[in-house]
């Protein structure tokens, strides 16, 4: 739910019930005013009649009125209780309407009377209902005028934050991108602003640092790695070796080589990411991955994997570097995780270049294959291959997608 | 063949000295920017061996002085820094080959001998090793005069192995030279193994001696023994 929407209903809930209790006790009040001037209208009138017995000693004559009735009854001494009660009004030939009406008694000499008087109420109520009306009126216009400004003066006032939340959403640490300023003068937003800048600065500056650290240790570590594989080379020239030490300089220099090439990777992905490999020139993938296919002869041999390949004519505009690298990944990938006797189906179109090898048959799980270092136990990769695959497709606008079917595992390449 | 290799890290300017020292060859070293400057400035050398960040300098400034002095000295740059500028500079600037660190000496090796051999035959580029006849350019090979067939891999091999002659290279030597750095999947290079045999088999089946002898199954080597 949004925020204005929230607002506005709670908003709206509020004023409604508000608005009804106060309705309520308006109109209590107003009609006990009413009546009230009603009962002094009728305690005028048996005054009236109470003066007029004193002066003339006899019951006033009553005449036919329209707003008011008075009886007079004969009635046993004392039996009458003076109160104020609500009754229906008779007009001659017309509706029965609302009326007020006061019971009193007076002595005429020895004689008792019951005194009836009614008014009518039907001015009352019409007043009492003309006020509720325009009372409603007013409210009703009241609550749409709210709702309406709420909604513009909230979208308004809110329009800073959402252009701040839109930032947020496009932000990227490796954009080298400020962050807009946004339009306001409200101190919160700028608040909010200003602090969603220095994290955003933070982020960056940590993302930078880190970065240079890896180049930095990357780069240092070239240099021992180069001594190392160097010693070993010229220790092999020492000759005479037992069986047992040869199998030791072989780990040896298996080792080494790994680590070379988990150090190369890494100093590589820099790069991509630092965008430091950008050199673009014309390529013509469908020779690069036939000298691959070629190069690669011997390793698909050994496997005795059978390679179909259906290679149509494609040419980019790439880093070469980058391009031979992302071929070599995700070919020697298609070996490494093949059976013997594998399969691996190469297919290059104008639109896209799918690998499909056969392997385990398990899906993989397309969250995690392109994460740095995520690798299955069996395997003797650098657990980098992928991620640079998916990091070199994302430089150059390429989108590379993992899909399972049908015994063979699937990596596409959409240009 | 007179070599100066420049570089300031001990360890490896050692092993390198070590490994191209043989007969034939006179290797001098530098350790920092000032007494490789002062080593160009006074000798001629076959190849250089440039490490491009020295103390005191960088090693493209060497480079430049170099060609600006119009010295032939070939020039082979060899850098931590996997950098595509650096490599096209150094080889805009004039460098023969660009190597980058970590390497095996016996690629190095190769490297500096392909150098050499472009300077000293001028173009012609026939390698001759006893009965052995290679054609770089025509990428032909003849025994006793006799052409035989070579597929790309067993030529590059067969270069490899000669540029190293008398020098033991190991598997991953080897691997990496003919499919490159991709190659991490295999622990065991049984496939080397068919290519030399069927180099061995082509050479004498023409009447050339066997020249590779396996060394305690860590990698081959070529020699005349």
């Amino acid at each position: 739910m949004k925020l204005s929407e929230r607002y506005n209903r709670v908003n709206l809930i509020a004023t409604i019930v508000i608005m009804l209790i106060t309705g309520a006790i308006y109109y209590q009040a107003i009609s006990l005013i009413l009546t009230n001037q009603k009962d002094n209208s009728l305690k005028v009138e048996e005054q009236e009649v109470f003066d007029y017995v004193k002066l003339n000693h006899h019951l006033p004559q009553v005449f036919a009125s329209k707003d008011q009735q008075i009886t007079f009854i004969s009635a046993e001494p004392n039996s009458v209780k003076r109160e104020f009660f609500n009754t229906t009004y008779y007009r001659e030939k017309d509706e029965p309407e609302s009326g007020r009406g006061l019971v009193s008694s007076v002595k005429v000499g020895d004689r008792y009377y019951k005194i009836l008087i009614v008014e009518s109420k039907v001015e009352t109520e019409d007043l009492i209902q003309i006020i509720f009306g325009i009372t409603i009126g007013v409210i009703l216009l009241l609550l749409l005028v709210l709702v309406i400004t709420n909604r513009l003066i909230l979208s308004r006032l809110w329009q800073p934050f959402y252009s701040i939340l839109s930032e947020l959403k496009l932000f990227n640490v490796t954009d080298s991108r400020e962050m807009p300023s946004p339009n306001t003068t409200i101190d919160e937003f700028n608040e909010l602003q200003a602090e969603v800048t220095a994290m955003a600065e933070r982020v960056k500056k940590d993302y930078k640092d880190l970065k240079t650290f890896t180049e930095n240790a990357s780069h240092e570590l070239l240099t021992p790695i180069a001594v190392i594989n160097s010693k070993l080379d010229t220790l092999i020239q020492t000759e005479n070796f037992s069986e047992h030490q040869s199998k030791l300089l072989n780990d040896l220099y298996s080792a080494v080589s790994r680590l070379s090439r988990l150090n190369q990777s890494l100093l590589l992905l820099v790069k991509i990411e630092n965008k430091l490999l950008n050199d673009r020139q014309h390529l013509d993938l469908q020779e690069l991955i036939d000298d691959l296919l070629y190069q690669l002869e011997d390793i698909f041999n050994d496997k005795e994997i059978t390679v179909i390949s259906t290679i149509g004519e494609k040419e980019i505009d790439a880093s070469n570097y980058l391009i031979e690298i992302l071929l070599n990944n995700l070919i020697i990938n298609a070996v490494r995780h093949n059976r013997t006797n594998g399969e691996i189906i190469i297919s290059l179109t104008s639109q896209n270049l799918t690998i499909k090898n056969t392997g385990e048959q398990v899906a993989l799980n397309p969250e995690n294959i392109f994460t740095r270092f995520h690798k299955a136990s069996t395997s003797e990769g650098s657990g980098l291959g992928l991620t640079i695959s998916k990091q070199i497709c994302e430089s150059l606008g390429y989108q590379l997608v993992y899909s399972y079917e049908e015994l063979y595992h699937i990596f596409t390449v959409n240009f | 063949m007179k070599i100066l290799i420049i570089e300031d890290e001990e360890g490896l300017r050692e092993s390198i000295e070590e490994y191209f020292t043989e007969a034939g060859n006179i290797c001098e070293t530098a350790a920092s920017y000032a007494a490789a400057l002062a080593k160009v400035e006074l000798y001629r050398y076959d190849c250089i061996l440039l490490d491009i960040t020295l103390p005191g300098g960088n090693g493209i400034d060497i480079l430049k002085k170099l060609k600006a002095n119009n010295y032939t000295d070939g020039v082979l740059i060899i850098s931590a820094k996997n950098s595509l500028d650096d490599r096209l500079q150094g080889l805009d600037l004039g460098a023969d080959d660009y190597l980058v660190k970590p390497f095996h000496l016996s690629e190095l090796k190769a490297r500096v001998s392909a150098i050499i051999r472009r300077k000293m035959f001028n173009g012609s580029n026939v390698l001759n090793f006893n009965e052995l006849s290679i054609d770089l350019m025509a990428k032909t090979v003849a025994v006793n005069g006799t052409p035989v067939k070579f597929t790309r891999k067993e030529f590059a091999l067969l270069i490899y192995f000669i540029s190293n002659k008398g020098k033991v290279i190991s598997k991953n030597a080897i691997a990496e030279h003919l499919w490159g750095d991709g190659i991490d999947l295999v622990n065991n290079f049984d496939f080397i193994y068919s290519h030399i045999k069927n180099i061995r088999k082509k050479i004498m089946e023409a009447g050339g001696k066997d020249y590779i002898y396996a060394a305690y199954g860590m990698g081959y080597k070529f020699a005349d023994q």
